[in-house]
């Protein structure tokens, strides 16, 4: 497959990243190799605290490497000032610092910092970049509304039309759709994937929502503590399995089937016969109820719906777990 | 419209009346037609008029123009930079800074026992200029150090309160001459210059207004915050000694000249963005100049009580008017949203 060769936007190798505190060393990532490529979306996941925002901050030049380099386009950022890497670089942070009086066009148009003068005052190609940003993320129609007015989802999007007026190959962002609803998180990581293919830019999306990002994605990057990066299209980790990486412990597993992750329980002694997506459901219902066991074998009807155990016959799950109850504690 | 520049010329416009007003206005009450006339062709009606606008108001008015722009502009700046609403030109120290330079050389004289020999207005300036220069190093110094615009905040409120506490110290060991004439002196006055002197505040607010200016993109870009604004390719540390000297010069010479007068450097800019209903610095620094130089020549005017010979102190004035706009701004607004 050498004919298919992908252009590398951002290319970090053997990474060290960490702080002094109090003097001691605290090291955080440890000898991190990744690409960022062209044209993709790339989600990065992993838990709290395992150092997403410190790597965004070593991409945006704003913490030096203890070790290693970090690429753009082949050019070390260091030797790119700020104002270099500006044009390069554009993020969505998770600060909800937001002056109340700007509209959305200024906001919008102050995208485009690194480009103008020093007065700030927008060219002819500014405005145009500005109107195609608007227009590109659906909010021409809010141009004028002031961000004090706007909702959290259109306020989220003006942010991103924002990142793209700044017109760089790569485009940082550290969880855009967190407090949005689900709705609007599917239109989020739809627009950041339009932005990926449509305008090859390199999107980084830091998330923590893995079935949207399993929907969008076209590459993970599984951070984890104390094991080295995981990078591969998200259907690749899923086969092979090492989506579970993301998880420690045995307690939750992703569940291939489904697409998602699963309290994993084994030693779970249910019975249950009947089509296969309702006994998905009534297993999901009892686990989380407590149950774990039950002696009888347990029919499931579709339509219309109904339960029976022995001659005892329920017409709704709820109804089954009332009367299982008082058995729980005879078994216990 | 987002930004109503059409406001503009209103306000150019409110701010001649003001000027007029505020030359009409004094123990003697001067026609507006007389002082046009006088200024512009020379002739006045009666020369005692002459010698009052020419001597006395002209320059005073002009001062508070000075003072009114140079406040407003670095009460701005320090709310922008630290984004906090509350934020004004003296929360670096500046004031206590050239309150305990006047303080040495009023206080300190009498505490030892010196006499008050001379305590003139350039003195005070010059040892307003002195205090104000030493806290703002010292605040530099720990600037160097701190990363974080927060923690520079703080450490600057620290250093007001512990120089503050100095010149408490001060005035309880000062006679009683000394302390009435710093007291009157930390009350602030407009009217206390000669030409001279007027020139050279008018110098300093001009060399102060410069780094405003040239840094308009950049605090529009830190409107969302040190991180995004360095992402978008500003140097948020070249911006901290920008701002540091820039309101050193404008707040540090108002203050030395004119001694501390509060509150025009906090409620300006939240009347400028309320007005002009705005957040773009481009707006914000003209608009919030015009206001300042007109509230500061109104609030003067009010304080020239008619028929009598005296007039209420500045700084009393300033905080009449600005604590009610200020409190009314909390009441009624919600700051963040406006900010």
């Amino acid at each position: 497959m050498t004919s298919y060769q992908q252009h590398i936007s951002l290319e970090v190798n053997k990474l060290t990243l960490g702080y002094f505190h109090h003097k001691a060393k605290k090291e955080i990532l440890n000898d991190l190799d990744f690409q960022l490529f062209a044209g993709e979306l790339t989600c990065l996941l992993g838990p709290n605290g395992v150092g997403k925002s410190t790597l965004i901050k070593a991409i945006l030049g704003q913490i030096k490497p203890w070790k290693g380099e970090i690429l753009i386009d082949n050019l070390p950022i260091e030797s790119l000032g700020i104002e270099q890497l500006a044009k390069q670089i554009s993020v969505v942070l998770t600060d909800p610092v937001f002056p109340g009086n700007m509209t959305v066009g200024q906001l919008v148009a102050l995208g485009r910092t690194p480009h103008t003068d020093w007065s700030g005052k927008l060219s002819k190609i500014d405005r145009e970049i500005v109107e195609k940003a608007l227009s590109d993320t659906k909010i021409n129609y809010l141009r004028d509304e002031r961000l004090s007015e706007i909702s959290d989802g259109q306020r989220q999007k003006a942010m991103i039309a924002r990142a793209l007026a700044q017109d760089g190959k790569l485009m940082i962002l550290d969880e855009p759709t967190a407090h949005l609803d689900l709705v609007n998180r599917f239109e989020i990581m739809e627009l950041l994937r339009d932005i990926a293919s449509q305008k090859g830019k390199a999107v980084l999306v830091v998330t923590h929502d893995l079935d949207i990002a399993i929907e969008t994605a076209d590459r993970f990057w599984l951070l984890n503590c104390g094991t080295p990066l995981i990078a591969g299209k998200p259907e690749d980790l899923i086969i092979s399995g090492k989506i579970n990486q993301l998880l420690p412990g045995e307690k939750y597993r992703f569940n291939i089937e489904r697409g998602k992750m699963e309290f994993e329980m084994r030693d779970l002694k249910f019975d249950i016969l009947g089509p296969s997506e309702l006994v998905f459901w009534v297993k999901k219902a009892l686990i989380k109820a407590g149950i774990t066991e039950i002696n009888d074998q347990i029919f499931l009807e579709k339509e219309p719906f109904s339960l029976s155990m022995g001659e005892m016959k329920f017409t709704s799950i709820n109804d089954l777990i009332f009367h299982l109850m008082p058995q729980i504690d005879s078994i216990k | 419209m987002p930004n109503r520049p059409f406001l503009f010329p209103i306000a150019i416009i409110i701010l001649g009346l003001s000027f007029l007003l505020n030359l009409s206005l004094g123990s003697v009450m001067i026609p507006a037609g007389e002082i046009i006339s006088g200024i512009f062709s020379g002739t006045w009606s009666r020369s005692s008029w002459e010698q009052i606008i020419l001597n006395y108001r002209l320059p005073k008015a002009l001062v508070a123009i000075c003072a009114g722009i140079g406040l407003s502009l670095s009460g701005l700046q320090m709310q922008t930079f630290f984004r906090n609403p509350l934020a004004g030109p003296f929360v670096l120290g500046i004031s206590s800074g050239a309150g305990l330079g006047v303080a040495i050389l009023m206080l300190a004289g009498s505490a030892f026992g010196f006499a008050l020999i001379g305590v003139n207005s350039w003195a005070i300036a010059f040892a307003g200029v002195f205090g104000a220069g030493l806290v703002l190093s010292g605040v530099s110094l720990v600037a160097w150090k701190v990363k974080d615009s927060m923690t520079l905040l703080i450490v600057g409120l620290m250093f007001g309160s512990a120089v503050s506490a100095v010149i408490s110290v001060l005035s309880y060991f000062s006679g009683a001459e000394a302390l009435k004439l710093f007291t009157v002196w930390s009350m602030g006055s407009l009217g206390a210059l000669g030409w001279s002197q007027v020139g050279i505040l008018g110098l300093l607010i001009f060399i102060g207004c410069i780094p405003v200016f040239g840094s308009i993109k950049s605090y529009n870009a830190l409107l969302l915050g040190e991180t995004y604004a360095k992402s978008m390719g500003i140097r948020t540390e070249k911006m901290r000694w920008l701002m540091i000297g820039s309101t050193g010069i404008l707040a540090g010479g108002i203050t030395a000249f004119c001694g501390p007068i509060a509150f025009i450097g906090i409620a300006v800019p939240h009347l400028a963005r309320i007005v002009w209903k705005s957040s773009d610095h481009r707006i914000l620094f003209p608009a919030s100049a015009l206001i300042g130089a007109i509230l500061l020549l109104l609030c003067d005017a009010a304080g020239q009580l008619p028929g009598f010979a005296s007039t209420l102190p500045i700084n009393a004035v300033t905080s009449l008017v600005g604590a009610p706009i200020v409190i009314g701004l909390i009441l009624k607004r919600n700051f963040s949203r406006d900010f």
